[in-house]
């Protein structure tokens, strides 16, 4: 297990009896682009929530790193450079894009309470440089003029924008993106779509589940399928074009 | 101990049929329902005031005499009593704010309001007197492992009774079907033709009728006062939570338990001359069971938290 | 966010402000001291509510405890010093100095937050609430039943002269000239003292990254978490936070009576403390001063509807009618105007499902 950033082993969760994941051995490499695709129910969210903490599994091993991580808690995975995304896209809706950023970006010892207190000149440069940080970033993702609106009045397309740069302004190793293009118009899924492809080629590794196949077969190194929760298929996207295997678990291939 | 083992089923039948009340209204409404107590209160108040002696000293600052009628159908009368005021508070109160898309955190705060200005109307009204049903004393008889009266054994009897008859209504006919399926979800079940306003306004009826007998067994073991619900509603939250949320048998189950838990609870050794203690000793079990097991005894692995 | 003079703010001052003067209005003979007596309540529940508002504003944590909360503060303060207690009154002579004993007594207050906190704050809504309202309940018991550290139903006397002593030369010329008590206006002032402090500090707090990161965890857990943010320690924090602040509550509320025992902290305290800071606004840090005078103002005319109501009213029926008046102000506020006087409408946890 040298350079397998992430690896699972004999993985399995269920639900009241309902299988959702049962996947034998799959593991990711560093600097890799793959997309996660299936029908729908094939198990791809929760096996995100799984390698992100978000859930426990019923059995197997989980590493990250090359540490166990099965079981742990989800901050603690993050920590470890392990963004992720969330299918019903969350942002602070109470907060201003500028804060969302800001807090996202923030060291935990910034957030300190007794730090928070004395208010000391160091926490006030690090809090500029975050600013700093941050409008670099609404400005890379065109949302710098909602910067002191509130998240809740943002369109689903900014969100969408929101949580990717919320996602990307601690410069994680890792990034998990659950449906990144879904109920998005066709432009801005373009843009997004390279966005992630810059990121992939900064070295950022990324997993990404999208029901978009167009856009998978795209910009992916490796496509991975899962149906009912199994691996079926897992290669380049030509080999999974062809995978019969691939195409009677889809009934006909999507076009977005 | 065994000795107390008497007093806790009697406890425990009256926090179980309140407890089953309470998990009924709990699992179709998903409400909390802080002003569970004052319905309990209700049924005994009611039946006092129907049963008491014409002219007698009861209620209502003598401006309104009791009725005098045959206690069994004041008991009768009560439940109903009850049953329509639940009904009322649906229709008037919580269907307006259930439209209204009020949030379950505000719901339960209002109950929280509701209770307390329930509460004392009847300290108003029915007085801070502890007053009791106008019925004979009776001698302790032995029956197995305990002695009570022959009363309170009727009512213990009567109690095992009606939830028996709950639980079979519950699992085996098409309302409680109904009911379990509103609980499960509005949506689904309003589109497979169960209209959810008269589910839930039923629920609310009979889950106040169950109070209201509560009440009355309450009542008869011990006295009529004021505040008898709010001094209980911990402890049925309490049975509610062992026996498991949204779970019916699992309310009966708990309500038994914790009754016999606090009055068993007073013969251990470190409860030596505090006596009094005895409801913490199930506050405490509670909270153990919310931290370790929070789906009780019976009940499933919903989210907790 | 800081709150600038709104519509809102001025709304809040001039109905204050109406209050007062209906006091005045009202009570011809003795309004001061009517009004000194009014704005010490006030001062202490408003305080409290702050806290609570801390815990249920700031963080949506559904605490029906609070009452226990004012009641460690309390009584780890008062037994800390030099008191009497119990049946026999036993005296304790020696104690700590009034200052070191408050801060060990907030400290404790916090420290009980974190014991409840612990095991309690992962659990949903309305588990939470049954779970703080069994533990200040557990918590009145132990304090009735543990009588020889805590006076048990016969309470805790003599004690005040700790707080007493302090009490500047203004204070009690002023009291002369005005026939009002001069101890219970040191308490009015330590009071309305304590409130002013209390709030720079939360303000401050408010905009700081700690503050901003537990608006994060109020609004979403579970992305907080993905940023690698505890959000069950920021919560934890703002409990022992809130819960620290009641316990300074708590200690100026015993320091009003002059005595202390078992029927003090009970669940009605509690409740008075939420309508307060429902009416003065959830959210708001400054709500629950204009809530808690405008409350005040209510309760105590209210006894004058009693008396409307029942000729020769005695104590029962009076307690009966001002706590149907707050079931009744807890509930129409919730449905009408859950917002109160200084919350914002945007800021609402209440739609949580």
């Amino acid at each position: 297990m040298s350079n397998k950033l992430i690896s699972v082993s004999k993985l399995k969760k269920s639900f009241g009896g309902l299988k959702a994941v049962d996947v034998d051995e799959l593991s990711f490499e560093e600097g890799e682009l793959t997309s996660i695709i299936g029908p729908n129910g094939a198990g791809k969210t929760t096996f995100f929530d799984l390698i992100s903490g978000f859930q426990n599994s019923d059995s197997g091993e989980i590493y990250l790193k090359e540490k166990n991580i099965s079981n742990s808690q989800p901050y603690k995975i993050a920590r470890m450079g392990m963004v992720r995304t969330f299918q019903l896209t969350k942002v602070f809706d109470r907060m201003t894009v500028m804060e969302n950023l800001l807090f996202s970006g923030s060291d935990v010892s910034n957030e300190s309470f007794v730090k928070s207190i004395i208010k000391s000149r160091s926490q006030k440069s690090y809090e500029n440089d975050l600013k700093q940080k941050a409008s670099e970033i609404m400005d890379d993702l065109n949302i710098s003029h909602m910067s002191n609106a509130y998240a809740r009045e943002l369109s689903g397309g900014q969100k969408k924008l929101l949580e990717l740069a919320r996602s990307i302004i601690n410069e994680p190793e890792i990034l998990l993106l659950d449906e990144p293009l879904a109920g998005v118009n066709p432009k801005l899924a373009e843009d997004i779509l390279a966005l992630i492809k810059k990121l992939s080629d900064s070295g950022i590794t990324i997993l990404m589940v999208e029901h978009n196949i167009e856009a998978v077969m795209k910009i992916s190194n490796r496509i991975v399928v899962l149906a009912e929760g199994s691996l079926i298929a897992d290669g380049n996207p030509n080999q999974i074009r062809e995978d019969k295997n691939v195409i009677e678990a889809y009934l006909g291939k999507d076009d977005e | 101990m065994l000795d107390q083992l008497g007093n806790g089923l009697l406890l425990g039948i009256i926090i179980s049929v309140a407890s089953v009340a309470l998990s009924l209204l709990y699992g179709v409404t998903r409400i909390v329902n802080f002003a569970h107590g004052e319905i309990i209160a209700l049924g005994a108040i009611a039946t006092l005031f129907f049963s008491s002696p014409v002219d007698y000293r009861v209620l209502f600052l003598d401006k309104f005499s009791p009725l005098g009628l045959n206690f069994a159908f004041s008991c009768i009368l009560a439940i109903l009593v009850c049953g329509l005021f639940g009904g009322l508070l649906e229709v008037l109160l919580f269907r307006p704010l259930r439209k209204g898309e009020v949030g379950n955190i505000a719901v339960l705060v209002v109950t929280i309001g509701l209770s307390i200005f329930i509460r004392h109307l009847y300290l108003l009204f029915a007085t801070g007197r502890v007053q009791n049903f106008p019925l004979e004393l009776e001698r302790r008889q032995t029956y197995l492992f305990f002695d009570m009266t022959p009363r309170n054994f009727n009512v213990l009897i009567a109690g095992i009774v009606v939830m028996s008859i709950v639980g079979l209504l519950l699992t085996y006919t098409r309302l409680g079907k109904a009911m379990r399926a509103v609980r499960d979800s509005e949506e689904l079940s309003s589109i497979s033709g169960i209209n959810s306003d008269n589910i839930i306004l039923f629920t609310w009826i009979s889950s106040s009728m169950l109070a209201g007998l509560a009440g009355i067994f309450q009542a008869v073991i011990n006295d009529v006062r004021w505040n008898m619900g709010f001094l209980i509603l911990l402890l049925i939250f309490a049975g509610t939570v062992l026996g498991g949320i949204g779970t019916s048998f699992g309310a009966m189950v708990g309500g038994l338990l914790i009754g016999i838990l606090v009055q068993v609870s007073v013969g251990l050794p470190f409860m030596e001359g505090h006596t009094e203690a005895k409801n913490a000793v199930a506050l405490g079990i509670m909270i153990l069971i919310l931290l370790f097991r929070p789906q009780g005894i019976f009940g499933k692995k919903e989210r907790i938290s | 966010m800081t709150e600038k003079i709104s519509k809102r703010v001025i709304f809040a001052f001039v109905i204050t402000s109406l209050s007062i003067y209906l006091v005045f209005v009202l009570n011809p003979d003795g309004a001061l001291r009517i009004l000194l007596n009014l704005l010490t309540f006030a001062g202490i529940y408003g305080l409290s509510a702050i806290g609570l508002n801390v815990h249920f504003g700031w963080t949506g944590l559904l605490n029906f405890g609070h009452a226990s909360f004012m009641g460690v503060g309390a009584y780890v303060t008062l037994l800390l010093m030099p008191h009497a207690a119990g049946r026999e009154g036993e005296v304790t002579s020696t104690g700590l100095p009034f200052l070191v004993a408050l801060i060990i007594g907030i400290m404790s207050a916090a420290l009980f937050g974190l014991l409840l906190g612990l095991p309690a704050i992962r659990l949903r809504g309305d588990y939470l609430a049954i779970v703080t309202i069994a533990a200040a309940e557990i918590f009145r018991l132990l304090v009735r039943d543990l009588e020889s550290i805590t006076g048990g139903v016969y309470g805790i006397i003599n004690y005040t002269e700790n707080f007493q002593q302090y009490r500047p030369m203004f204070i009690d010329k002023f009291s002369e000239s005005n026939a009002f008590s001069p101890s219970q206006a040191w308490v009015c002032l330590a009071a309305w003292v304590s409130i002013l402090l209390t709030v720079l500090f939360l303000k401050r707090l408010n905009n700081s990254p700690w503050g901003r990161a537990l608006r994060a965890v109020r609004e979403d857990e579970d992305a907080v978490r993905a940023m690698g943010k505890n959000a069950v320690w920021l919560k934890l924090q703002s409990f022992m936070l809130g819960a620290g602040i009641a316990g300074l509550s708590g200690v100026l509320l015993a320091f009003n009576y002059g005595s202390l025992e078992t029927t003090v902290f009970v669940p009605l305290l509690t409740f008075y403390v939420w309508a307060i800071m429902i009416l003065g606004g959830v959210g708001s840090i400054t709500g629950p001063i204009f809530g808690s005078i405008l409350f005040w103002v209510i309760i105590s005319e209210t006894d004058r509807l009693a008396y409307l109501l029942f000729e020769n009213a005695n104590g029962q029926q009076l307690a009966g009618v001002r706590f149907l008046l707050v079931g009744l102000l807890i509930m129409l506020l919730m449905i009408f105007r859950p917002s109160g006087l200084l919350g914002k409408k945007e800021e609402l946890l209440l739609d949580v499902k």
